[in-house]
């Protein structure tokens, strides 16, 4: 080993403290982007492969029920490639041993033909057998739920009739990757699942002998979805069709592509954050180096070494930093790669997905944080500059002038001890404000899971005590008369009972347009209610619309706008309407109307889609064997369940995004600290040495050299809230889609426990500062310059 | 060895001082069996070559540092044995320091420096009365970096001397200096000593400020050599070299 580099060696080894707390620093940085390029990769190429092997469908459709010849149709549309024609059907479920009841989605396989579209990978078991009669594969999410296993028996209502299922297989399907109940932000895996039958045993049960109600397509290479899917709506119409949907719009894929694009913005937002600290780290510490280190620099020089191998030198510092950096930050982007993997699997369902390792974020995070490094290691042009007579010679002694409190005459109120930190702090402007913005940034971290935590919880009150005030939305197979509503009402321990009219349809203004329900409740409705943002409830116009903000925000519209309704119920009319005012809401996208009004537009009477329950608690059991029994029931949502399942999924997410975030803190906070203190100890140890030889205790020269620590993390206290409340806003902003958003909720138990966080971070590198200073050498620091 | 008798009991009394350094595997014998009395209002100068041990010696009188053996008191205060705590207060309250390189807080002007030691001693004088002794009364508020090496100098002398102290050590206070210069300082020193009666101890390679002292003590490899007693002091101003 070259002379130098054993010297670098041992530099760093006599510096390891402050080389560690500025290379974890960047180690957050890169974790973060190791990790979320990871699971980037990982997610896309996992869904490519799936995809691509189990053939998910690229545009997809409903009706009513047309006949299974009409599928040669389908298939001569120009740019189709595939035609999977289905039964696609829902079912209730009995499950013992659980009191509420479950409901799913069943899908049929096709007996003449093999699975081309969203085909079946099958986990355990086998495909039921043609001619055996009730046989159903079930989604791997529901059956892992319950522990079923194949061979085991389900009692289900099938579109009103009681048939016992039989499993065979478990399975997993590209179309479910994120299985969830149509139009739910989360999963509820013990409530909802998915099943697979044979068509015939299928149609027969849905009434649909010789016929399909689901179409699936693929397309052929280089056609265009769009003039295939008004190709599609054009044909089916007469068969009662919907809107034709393409693949971005299906609810599992829509949900990959949210994931992937959260993911994306947090490997560039949080490596830019942390690098630039790590940045100005690297530039106090090389700075300091240089510094102690003028003398040698000089010799260096004078035996003959080139400027350019003394620069060298001291880059090699800052690749040592860099070489903690990326050798903690991928090791730790591993580690949290794997454990946000292990919580995907609860949320997307794969064959198997796996971490890979994105070696190409590697070589960026070692490529971008070289860049901090050296960034940093600007300092290193002082060494390579100074020429070696003036480095043989003492720093000229640093100059000071009165700080502007002074300035400002107010320096009766100032200590000694506080002038020599105002001092300092003002004629090192820069390295005060980096130390400073370092500390806030340190505070703002952990303000933003805080943040999160509590707008969920916002979220669940808003929606489920001020908003939904009912216990149970029973839905109803096919809409029916008032006198359905009266059998709802006379089911054990209802209450109060309000009816509800849900009318699919694409809601159109411009350009813009989206699939939803018009939600039509009766006026001064008690139970399901539109709120504005203060959660007060908003009167329904007699006609017109009131629609979520965020809606309005989508289509861009303003109250008083006209839009288009294409119904896709019923005989489909296209209506017109007029938005009367906005709700605020924060889960899915919503329109209400006035019942009879939406009755008047759909030019129906006393039809029913379902209805909103409050049940008396004491006869909730038998209202819950009632409904399950209930023929006409399709699916009864139990609010409790609902809340309950959202908050057990959501709070696991949150307590792991919170460690990370806490983590993340807390290094920063005891890095910076840690790191200026250090600084600031190696610079002033001949004032703090003077201190102690003309009498001052231990504790008093730590409280000097603290004292001006402590007012720049308490300068940075209030910034780094004002940050953490902006960054948390960005966040939540960023994360706010039209399934689920957050609203921005900052309380003082959040900033507190930044501030702590903080606080504490700090108070440990002012202990380990503290136990240096009790070591200073008092006699070597008087006997030499340094 | 007592080479001045006096009546009054002395300040220090240092007997078979011994303080080993241990450098790798290398034992240096930096002081090696001192004996000496020093007396208030005294004024001593340490002479010998380099490695004779007259910072050692001036070290642990001044509470910096132990002796390895031998017994140092200061009044009745055992300083051999006493903790960090006790010699932090001995220094606070009973030393002031003056070192060859000043030693000044660079943030702080020359009154704030001196207030440092006036903040926290048991009877000070004020700032200002400090830096009027050391004749500094017109640079008051200025910083470090806007005074020569004397003056800034006397701005240490006027901090060591500002909590009345019994001692005044001074580490080669004129090495940096010019001769001017450093005359400017020795008066300063000098008067501290005359006004104040402060017991002031000078370490110098200088033989020359021999002549403005009391007692002189040579060391030479840890042990006084001899010590000359000046029948008369010379004063400062008509020092030269």
């Amino acid at each position: 080993m070259r002379a130098l580099d054993r010297k670098l060696l041992r530099d760093v080894s006599k510096m390891k403290g402050q080389m560690l707390a500025v290379g974890l620093v960047m180690a957050c940085g890169l974790a973060m982007m190791i990790m979320s390029r990871s699971l980037m990769l990982s997610l896309s190429t996992t869904r490519e492969a799936y995809y691509n092997e189990y053939r998910m469908g690229d545009v997809f459709t409903g009706l009513k029920r047309a006949p299974n010849a009409f599928r040669q149709q389908i298939e001569k549309i120009s740019g189709v490639g595939t035609v999977e024609t289905r039964v696609v059907g829902s079912l209730k479920l009995e499950l013992p041993g659980m009191l509420e009841p479950a409901d799913g989605t069943l899908i049929s396989l096709p007996e003449d033909r093999p699975l081309q579209l969203n085909r079946i990978f099958l986990r355990s078991g086998r495909f039921p057998e043609i001619g055996k009669a009730n046989e159903v594969v079930a989604s791997e999410a529901f059956a892992n739920a319950h522990q079923l296993v194949p061979g085991d028996e389900l009692d289900a209502i099938l579109y009103g009739a009681k048939q016992r299922l039989k499993i065979v297989g478990i399975g997993l399907s590209p179309e479910y990757v994120f299985e969830a109940r149509p139009g739910e932000s989360l999963p509820d895996n013990r409530r909802y699942g998915v099943f697979w039958m044979n068509e015939r045993d299928l149609a027969t049960a849905y009434d649909l002998d010789g016929a399909f109600n689901n179409v699936v397509v693929d397309m052929a290479p280089g056609a265009n979805p769009a003039a295939v899917m008004a190709e599609l709506d054009r044909l089916l119409d007469p068969y009662g069709s919907l809107i034709a949907y393409a693949r971005p719009d299906q609810a599992s894929a829509k949900q990959l592509d949210d994931e992937l694009l959260v993911l994306n913005a947090l490997s560039l937002a949080f490596p830019i954050v942390f690098l630039s600290i790590s940045a100005f780290m690297t530039s106090a510490v090389l700075t300091r180096v240089i510094r102690l280190q003028r003398e040698q620099i000089a010799q260096l020089k004078a035996f003959g070494y080139s400027s350019q191998q003394v620069g060298v030198h001291y880059l090699k510092f800052a690749l040592v930093i860099v070489a903690i950096g990326l050798v903690a930050g991928s090791l730790a982007g591993v580690w949290l790669g794997d454990n946000i993997v292990t919580m995907y699997h609860k949320f997307f369902r794969f064959p198997s997905l796996t971490l890979h390792l994105d070696y190409g974020a590697i070589g960026w995070a070692f490529l971008a944080s070289s860049a901090a490094a050296f960034i940093g290691a600007g300092a290193v042009r002082q060494a390579t500059q100074l020429p070696p007579a003036e480095a043989m010679r003492p720093e000229p002694p640093a100059e000071f002038r009165p700080s502007i409190a002074e300035r400002l005459g107010l320096q009766r109120w100032v200590s000694p001890s506080l002038r020599m930190a105002l001092r300092n702090i003002e004629r090192k402007p820069w390295q005060a404000f980096f130390t400073t913005l370092g500390l806030a940034l340190a505070t703002g971290i952990p303000i933003v899971p805080g943040a999160m935590r509590d707008g969920i919880n916002y979220l669940m009150d808003f929606q489920w005590d001020v908003a939904q005030r009912q216990d149970v939305t029973v839905g109803l197979i096919e809409p029916g008369s008032a006198s359905t509503l009266n059998n709802l009402r006379n089911l054990p321990g209802v209450i109060h009972a309000e009816p509800f009219r849900s009318v699919p349809a694409r809601i159109r203004f411009g350009h813009q347009s989206r699939r939803l329900s018009v939600m039509g409740v009766p006026p001064g409705t008690l139970l399901n209610r539109a709120l504005d943002h203060e959660g007060n409830p908003l009167p329904l116009p007699p006609e017109g619309l009131l629609i979520s903000k965020k809606l309005a925000e989508i289509l861009g519209i303003v109250p008083g706008d006209r839009l288009t309704l294409e119904v896709q119920e019923g005989r489909r009319p296209k209506l017109e309407a007029t938005v009367q005012g906005l709700i605020t809401d924060y889960a899915g996208l919503s329109v209400y109307m006035d019942i009879a009004a939406l009755r008047r537009l759909m030019g129906e009477g006393g039809t029913v889609s379902g209805a909103h329950l409050s049940v008396d608690a004491r006869q909730w059991k038998t209202f819950l064997e009632k409904a399950k029994e209930a023929p006409r029931i399709a699916n009864v949502g139990i609010k409790d369940a609902v809340r309950q399942s959202f908050k057990k999924t959501t709070a696991e997410s949150i307590d792991l995004i919170q460690g990370i975030y806490f983590t993340f803190g807390i290094i920063v906070a005891f890095g910076v600290v840690y790191n200026s203190a250090r600084i600031a100890l190696s610079e002033r140890s001949r004032d703090l040495a003077t201190l102690r030889v003309i009498g001052f205790s231990n504790s008093e020269v730590a409280g000097v050299l603290i004292g001006e620590l402590l007012m720049l993390t308490l300068i940075a206290l209030p910034i780094g809230m004002w940050i953490g409340g902006g960054l948390a806003n960005i966040i939540i902003q960023a994360a706010s889609t039209e399934t689920m958003r957050l609203p921005l909720i900052l309380t003082p138990l959040t900033y507190a426990s930044a501030a702590v966080i903080v606080l504490v971070s700090a108070g440990i590198s002012f202990a380990v500062v503290g136990q240096r200073i009790r070591n200073l050498d008092l006699l070597g620091v008087l006997k030499a310059r340094d | 060895m007592n080479p001045i008798p006096t009546a009054a009991s002395p300040l220090f009394c240092g007997r078979n001082l011994t303080k080993v350094y241990t450098a790798g595997e290398v034992e240096v014998r930096a002081l090696d069996g001192v004996d000496l009395h020093l007396y208030a209002g005294e004024m001593v100068v340490l002479l010998g070559p380099s490695g004779s041990g007259k910072s050692t010696l001036l070290n642990n009188l001044g509470g910096l540092d132990v002796p390895t053996s031998g017994t140092l008191t200061y009044r009745e205060q055992n300083l051999t044995h006493a903790t960090e705590r006790e010699l932090t207060i001995f220094r606070r309250d009973s030393v002031g320091f003056v070192f060859q390189f000043y030693n000044l807080i660079p943030s702080l002007t020359a009154r704030e420096n001196v207030a440092l030691i006036t903040e926290i001693a048991r009877d000070p004088m004020t700032p200002e009365e400090a830096l009027d002794l050391v004749g500094l009364s017109d640079r008051m508020d200025h910083f470090p970096s806007q005074m020569s090496g004397g003056q800034q100098q006397r701005v240490a002398i006027a901090r060591a001397i500002a909590k009345r102290p019994e001692v005044l050590l001074c580490d080669e206070p004129t090495g940096a200096l010019d001769v001017k210069t450093g005359i400017t300082v020795l008066e300063a020193i000098e008067r501290v000593n005359q006004d104040l009666g402060t017991l002031t101890v000078i370490i110098t390679h200088n033989s020359i400020l021999s002549e403005m002292a009391d007692r002189v003590i040579h060391l030479s490899d840890g042990r006084i050599a001899h010590v000359d007693q000046n029948p008369e002091r010379r004063p400062v101003r008509t020092l030269a070299w």
